[in-house]
């Protein structure tokens, strides 16, 4: 080790608070990326897996144009000499003991081998194909039955869509490997016609499974005779669309919450830029004798460079061994509102990809290095003669603030050019957001001495001299409490952000219902994707409802999965009714012509999202595939819906029947009758239903409930990333009081000596630590707004499609004041306690 | 025509500073030469322009005109870096503060320089070693300086400008921080070591105590250098 690199390590060794506080910033920051990282690659690798699963060794599916075709289509395959084929039903069940969620796959034992060899369900197997293909029996693997103390024929009782099902385990699947150990974990293979009985889906199959020949002429000509052997309604895919869909779907979910981790990364480099400099202002007179010695700048550089891989390097270790502890936290978060909101995905451990790791240790590296380069080019400056000092320094800083101010200002307007050069781009528009933080960190040393210049005379007569100079302390150090404001102004304003896009968000939504949840009861089978109610209400069920004393009026809602050629589609079929006009709010088309053309014929409305994912609007054409074949529905109006962000097409229940052969029903809505109270009618519901599909009948306030506690479950990764932020930002307030403190001993000293007690000088030191927090706070009152306006107006936009109306919420305001006073606060608390118990004669001899 | 056994070539070295919307001139047309193993004095109030003078000379600085040879190397033509190489091998340094680094032992800071010019780990020690036990300090070689009272810390920073045999030694009021023996104990052992190494030494003060010890007095008023012999010249120099 060099004699510069001794030097180094000395000055890091001697400062161990300082640098163990920014070794945390960063380390933070790098888990919060990794540990979402995790999380999502825990999440879509759960499901890549298990789809990969019941897909097998399949290249290529039939499927119909909802969720099933029928099982006539695989006859007329095996007919035409498609083989091997083999039918597929699937679904997901909750398994009562353990609360588990497991995939439902039936096969067809006899043709499933060449697919799925692994369930060792062939020939040569030792299953029962008699009991397995008779009776209501489940293979599972053997490690989970031995986790749920499962044996080989013990009834297991699985619960679907509300019914619960006795099913006996057949069999134990002993996987061979650890990658088939996971892939099978949560899964329940049962035979077709069982699978059919038990999803309530008699006669129909959820796809047919094909093995292409890999030569590409052969494959050409197999795949020509079986699409000349499909009826209508019947469709030949490549098997992995189904995975790719689902990514589709997730992605810009996936996307924001990349982004808003970044954020947390991003206030660690603040704080790594303040320690950075911090350690360069103080280690100025040194690095100048450095200089005088013959240390060339480009050795300086190297140094500073050097010391900030070092903390980087440290900080990112520990980052990447607290993501991965994270994530198993947030993975279930993730999961939960995966399952709320998209489709069934049952996490149970995470991957921990090297890819992410390393991206970790470098992001947090990368912006560790980065961070510290206007630190390392500032010490290449530092006067070699060692003549000019830190206070001519502060005066320059205070000169350039103005123009550092003018450069924010451009970074600014390079971010709204960035908004307005681009329609589509989350990227840019998270771009965007950034030039916005980093030009509103330029701007605040400018605002600092402006704000604090005009508190002076305020706290001057509030608090005398000690006011006075608390706040013209916070000017004349500008290079250090201009940071430190800086990095708490864009942690809080983020909170602020995000808070009021939470609300707006969250304010639209509970309109919404408000506005389309007008019947007094609904009805709907148990599901799990909260949003994506695609289960069916058992017939005898809707029968008895409709037939209970005190209905006024009912309505069905069908909602289904459908192939539309811009893509899978869901398609709701409703039967308007006269308050249908109320409900759904158009924001294109006239209500008064859409309403007649959607009840009567080949008309849709379309949902907001819908029309911005595949840009769409009144006046075009959708084709939807129909059990009729590919047909055109004209668009005649476009709806706000906060239901879905993947979007919706809505059509007339008697032009749904018209084009499908489906009859089923997904939910309910009932009037009660005036002589009728909601409670009552709820309860005769229920008495009515008793003992048949488990369904839930809620009243409308309690559907409103639950769709909040929803929404509010979605959004508690968003709120974790936001404390977490603002846990980084606090450290950073800390780290730059403690530099602050320790710079300024000889000054304290100084103030001791001429006479002010310990407990002024704490006074002194309190005082202005909250000054830099007010000001902080004020700061990004304005910012947090700007943010949130660019996430409401802009990100969800481009990411969901949603309008979302933007309300400033007065206690998210006054939260961010607080939050930054007491942050500021509490972070100059330990300088304060050392400041007023440092010996004067000490600290002057330090200097 | 300047005489070329010189070691230190100055050239109507004008240093101008801009202050505002004003220029002040802070050196004006400075010629000099100084001899190899001379000691030079240069004189002059606080603010007379010395420790500008020593950084144009060390080529920290670069004049507003005019040239600095040392060696025959002309310092003004250099880029920064080629100048911070040259003072690293060539140039060594005492100041009035010490200057010594703060986070590096006493036996690290004299071997600095010579790790710095390259010089092989084996050597910097041994180097380091004798230089300290020529200032009587050898014992204290694994202390941080600020162990060290004021006159041990000017001796460390004396091995240290000698360590690694530059040409020229430059020294920034050496004593001013020193009460007046030390002070003159650090001068006699500055002097008898680069007497003994034949190494040229300009040290900038106002403390009329120094001015026995010089061969060459110089003064800087208002920024115009005046050369003067002292009285005693001719008389052996005091060591």
């Amino acid at each position: 080790m060099s004699l510069l690199q001794r030097s180094s390590r000395r000055y890091l060794t001697r400062h161990p608070w300082l640098m163990g506080l920014s070794v945390l910033g960063v380390a933070i920051g790098v888990a919060v990326v990794v540990a979402i990282d995790l999380a999502n690659t825990s999440a879509s690798r759960a499901f890549q897996l298990s789809a990969e699963t019941v897909t097998g060794t399949a290249t290529h599916q039939v499927v119909g144009t909802g969720e099933t075709l029928d099982d006539d289509v695989y006859r007329r395959l095996r007919e035409a000499g498609v083989r091997p084929s083999a039918p597929v039903v699937e679904g997901y069940g909750t398994l009562r003991r353990g609360d588990r969620t497991f995939q439902v796959i039936g096969i067809d034992p006899l043709a499933d081998a060449a697919f799925r060899p692994y369930l060792g369900t062939g020939a040569s197997g030792d299953l029962d194909l008699g009991t397995f293909m008779t009776q209501d029996v489940a293979l599972m693997s053997a490690p989970t039955a031995a986790d749920l103390a499962v044996s080989s024929e013990d009834t297991l009782r699985v619960e679907i869509e509300g019914t619960t099902h006795a099913v006996a385990v057949a069999g134990l699947i002993e996987p061979r490997n650890e990658r088939t150990r996971r892939a099978v974990a949560n899964l329940l293979v049962v035979d077709v016609s069982t699978a059919q009985r038990l999803f309530g889906q008699d006669g129909r199959l959820s796809r047919i499974d094909l093995l292409a020949p890999s030569d590409d002429a052969a494959r050409a000509v197999y795949l020509d005779g079986v699409r000349r052997a499909l009826p209508d309604g019947a469709r030949l895919q490549r098997s992995d669309t189904r995975t790719e869909t689902v990514t589709q779907m997730t992605e810009a979910f996936d996307l924001n919450l990349t982004a808003l981790s970044l954020l947390a990364l991003i206030v660690g480099a603040f704080l790594i830029y303040n320690t950075m400099t911090f350690s360069i202002v103080q280690r100025r007179g040194l690095l100048g004798r450095l200089r005088a010695l013959g240390v060339t700048r480009g050795q300086v550089f190297r140094l500073v460079l050097g010391e900030a891989a070092v903390l980087g390097l440290v900080g990112s270790a520990l980052g990447l061994l607290l993501g991965v502890v994270l994530a198993s936290g947030l993975v279930q978060l993730l999961a939960q509102t995966i399952n709320d909101l998209y489709f069934v995905v049952e996490v149970s451990e995470v991957t921990v990809a090297p890819w992410t790791l390393a991206k970790g240790a470098l992001l947090g590296l990368g912006t560790t290095l980065l961070a510290a380069l206007p630190p390392a080019r500032e010490a290449t400056n530092a006067p070699v003669s060692t003549v000019l000092r830190r206070s001519t320094q502060e005066a320059a800083l205070r000169r350039w603030a103005p123009w550092w101010a003018g450069v924010g200002v451009l970074v600014m307007g390079g971010g709204g050019l960035l908004l307005l050069g681009t329609q589509q781009s989350i990227w840019a528009g998270y771009g965007a957001l950034f030039c916005l933080l980093v030009g509103a960190a330029l701007l605040t040393p400018l605002a600092v001495v402006a704000l604090a210049s005009g508190a002076r005379p305020l706290l001057g007569r509030l608090t005398g001299v000690i006011g006075r100079m608390a706040a013209r302390g916070v000017v004349t150090n500008l290079s250090r409490t201009g940071v430190a404001i800086a990095a708490l102004t864009v942690a809080i304003a983020a909170t602020v952000g995000v808070g009021i896009m939470i609300d707006s968000f969250r304010g639209t939504v509970s309109d919404w219902l408000e506005q389309s949840l007008q019947a007094d009861v609904y009805v709907q089978p148990p599901s799990l994707v909260f949003r994506r109610s695609t289960a069916t209400l058992d017939s005898s069920v809707v029968r008895r409802l409709r037939a209970v004393e005190g209905v006024a009026g009912a309505y069905s809602v069908r909602r289904v999965r459908v192939q539309a050629r811009v893509g899978p589609t869901e398609l709701v079929a409703v039967e308007p009714g006269p308050e249908t006009e109320d409900i759904y709010q158009f924001r294109d088309g006239r209500p008064d012509t859409a309403w007649p053309a959607v009840r009567t014929g080949a008309s849709v409305l379309i949902s907001e999202p819908y029309s911005y994912r595949y840009d769409l609007g009144v006046g075009d054409s959708l084709r939807l595939q129909t059990d009729r074949g590919q047909r055109p529905f004209a668009i005649r109006g476009v709806y706000y819906d906060y239901g879905s962000d993947l979007g919706v097409v809505l059509m007339s229940r008697s032009t749904y029947e018209q084009y499908y052969d489906d009859r089923g029903v997904s939910g309910l809505a009932f009037t009660a009758a005036d002589t009728t109270s909601v409670d009552a009618l709820i309860a005769d519901m229920r008495a009515s239903v008793a003992g048949l599909q488990d369904v839930l009948i809620r009243s409308n306030r309690a559907l409103r409930e639950t769709s909040m506690r929803v929404f509010d479950r979605t959004f508690t990764i968003t709120t974790v990333l936001r404390l977490l932020a603002i846990a980084v930002a606090f450290i950073g307030v800390l780290t730059a009081l403690m530099a602050l403190a320790l710079e300024r001993r000889r000054e304290m000293g100084v103030l001791r000596a001429t006479g002010m007690t310990p407990p002024q000088v704490g006074g002194y030191l309190t005082l202005q630590s909250s000054l830099m927090g007010a000001i902080a706070g004020i700061l990004s009152l304005p910012l947090g707004y700007v943010l949130a306006y660019v996430l409401v107006f802009v990100i969800n936009k481009r990411s969901f499609g949603w309008t979302l109306q933007l309300s400033v919420p007065a206690d998210v305001l006054m939260q961010a004041l607080v939050l930054a006073v007491v942050a500021a606060l509490l972070a100059g608390l330990y300088p304060t306690w050392r400041m007023a118990r440092a010996s004067p004669a000490l600290a002057l001899q330090d200097g | 025509m300047p005489d070329p056994s010189s070691l230190v070539q100055l050239e109507a070295l004008t240093k101008t500073y801009r202050e505002g919307d004003q220029d002040r001139t802070v050196l004006r047309d400075v010629s000099l030469q100084l001899d190899r193993g001379a000691f030079s004095v240069l004189m002059g109030r606080s603010g007379a322009g010395k420790s500008t003078l020593l950084n144009l000379i060390s080529g920290i600085d670069l004049p507003t005109s005019g040239h600095v040879r040392i060696g025959g190397t002309d310092l003004t033509t250099m880029s920064e870096t080629e100048r911070t190489k040259f003072r690293r091998a060539n140039i060594g340094f005492v100041f009035q503060s010490f200057n010594l680094i703060s986070t590096l032992t006493v036996g690290e800071n004299v071997r600095l320089p010579l790790e710095l010019s390259g010089q092989t780990p084996r050597t910097d020690q041994d180097r380091a070693r004798t230089m300290l036990e020529r200032v009587g300090i050898a014992d204290r070689a694994d202390d941080f300086p600020d162990r060290l009272s004021g006159g041990e810390q000017q001796r460390v920073a004396v091995a240290r400008a000698l360590a690694h045999e530059p040409l020229l030694v430059l020294a920034d009021e050496p004593t001013g921080n020193l009460d007046y023996e030390t002070g003159q104990e650090v001068l006699s052992l500055l002097g008898s070591l680069v007497q003994d190494t034949d190494t040229t030494l300009l040290v900038a003060t106002h403390d009329p105590e120094v001015l026995p010890r010089a061969d060459r007095v110089l003064h800087l008023r208002g920024g115009v250098l005046r050369d003067e012999v002292p009285e005693y010249i001719g008389t052996s120099r005091q060591a």
